[in-house]
């Protein structure tokens, strides 16, 4: 057994420490019921610091919300053996050997130019703004299909789960934004923008590895299992 | 967890019920924007959803767990897609932010509120500081130092400090 990070294990419970500090006292509590239970009593005083939060409530469609994003991925369970003919158009387009994975500092000037030319001037700021935040990781254009208001990128972080950022006109009554990670010519649900629009971040409910797909549909309130509805945005990693 | 693990959304909804108002307080306090809280709030719950399989009861409380997300969360949003927020922070900060009062939950008021204020209220004012700027304002103790001025051996000292005073004062009190 190492030294026991006494020192350490207060601040490990409020996140203070840095990431190697963090990562070796969690390698120690895996091993050390001593230290696991100390931090236990300050995770107690750290949950009670939480309680001091100003209690605003959220907004009344929150659940709804929370639940809407998950639901994609129970309704996968659905068979998908009679393919919709969409499915093999946008299998087409991620084989065009396009190279859209562009380094991040020419990411930033398409997504800057590409915002300019939409409608909502200040959508398209908030837009560019939240790409040009990215402080880290991989950032890829998506391409949009012609006529379309929409903008996005794909991000994928150094860690933490890949994200769209997306810049989304409002869905017609009954629909909703839906994003797609294609893996080999499986289309995988990743998650829906709800009843959210203008300028959002998605983060995506599947890995994105070298060679998926990624693309954004319009599909039914809700979500469903295999696109069906018309591609607005779609790249390839 | 196990249910959520499996796919019942069911069970999330109930984590939800349990934890939704106090994750969403949560995040709304670090980030002091109430679309970012519910963006937020949103992604901490979808982060339950993705990794309650690696949930682990013997490492700490489900609400442990879930606080360690949103504050991750609420932290991760800040540095990557909004701007930090440079006021002043207080831990005990139920008054400082404009808070709605049609929507302000009773247990505002709950004896475990006032006891937990109470105590903070006890800690030197350099000690109260630093846990704030750790646990609201999302900033590690290398960084506390640097912003402060401080040596990091003396914020690791007020950051230890303060959480046993308060570990003691609630001990003492229940």
């Amino acid at each position: 057994m190492n030294t026991h990070p006494t020192d350490d294990l207060a601040a490990f419970s409020i996140g203070a420490l840095d990431a190697s500090e963090q990562a070796g006292v969690d390698t120690h509590l895996a091993l050390c019921e001593v230290c696991r239970a100390e931090v236990a009593s300050f995770a107690e005083v750290a949950w009670g610091i939480a309680e001091l939060a100003p209690l605003v409530a959220p907004g009344p469609t929150l659940r709804e919300q929370v639940l809407d994003r998950v639901r994609p991925r129970t309704a996968r369970v659905a068979s998908t053996a009679s393919r919709p003919p969409l499915l093999d158009g946008l299998r087409r387009i991620f084989d065009l050997k396009v190279p859209l994975a562009v380094p991040l500092a020419l990411a930033l000037l398409l997504a800057i130019s590409l915002g300019g030319l939409g409608s909502a001037r200040a959508d398209a700021d908030a837009y560019a703004r939240a790409v040009a935040g990215v402080a880290d990781g991989t950032v890829v254009t998506l391409a949009a299909t012609a006529g379309t208001e929409a903008r996005g990128s794909l991000v994928v972080p150094a860690t933490g789960d890949p994200y769209l950022i997306l810049r989304l006109p409002a869905p017609p009554a009954g629909k909703t934004w839906e994003a797609w990670v294609l893996r080999g010519e499986q289309p995988l649900a990743a998650g829906i923008s709800g009843d959210r629009w203008g300028v959002v971040t998605l983060v995506l409910s599947q890995p994105v590895r070298p060679g998926d797909g990624v693309a954004v549909t319009l599909e039914d309130a809700g979500g469903v299992a295999a696109p069906r509805g018309t591609i607005v945005l779609q790249a390839r990693t | 967890m196990e249910r959520i693990a499996a796919g019942d959304a069911g069970a999330l909804g109930e984590i939800y019920d349990a934890y939704g108002r106090i994750v969403f307080a949560i995040v709304y306090r670090m980030l002091a924007s109430p679309e970012a809280a519910e963006e937020v709030a949103q992604d901490v719950f979808h982060a339950v959803w993705r990794r309650a399989g690696a949930y682990r009861r013997e490492r700490g409380a489900v609400r442990t767990w879930l606080l360690a997300i949103a504050r991750n969360a609420a932290i991760d949003w800040r540095r990557t897609r909004g701007k930090r927020v440079e006021r002043e922070v207080e831990l005990d900060a139920a008054t400082a932010m404009r808070a709605d009062s049609s929507v302000v939950d009773s247990v505002l008021l709950s004896l475990r509120a006032e006891r937990v204020r109470d105590a903070v209220r006890t800690l030197p004012p350099e000690q109260r500081d630093v846990l704030a700027l750790a646990f609201w304002g999302g900033l590690t103790q290398a960084e506390i130092a640097l912003r402060t001025a401080t040596p990091l051996g003396t914020v690791k000292s007020r950051v230890r400090l303060g959480m046993e005073k308060l570990r003691l004062h609630l001990a003492e009190e229940s």
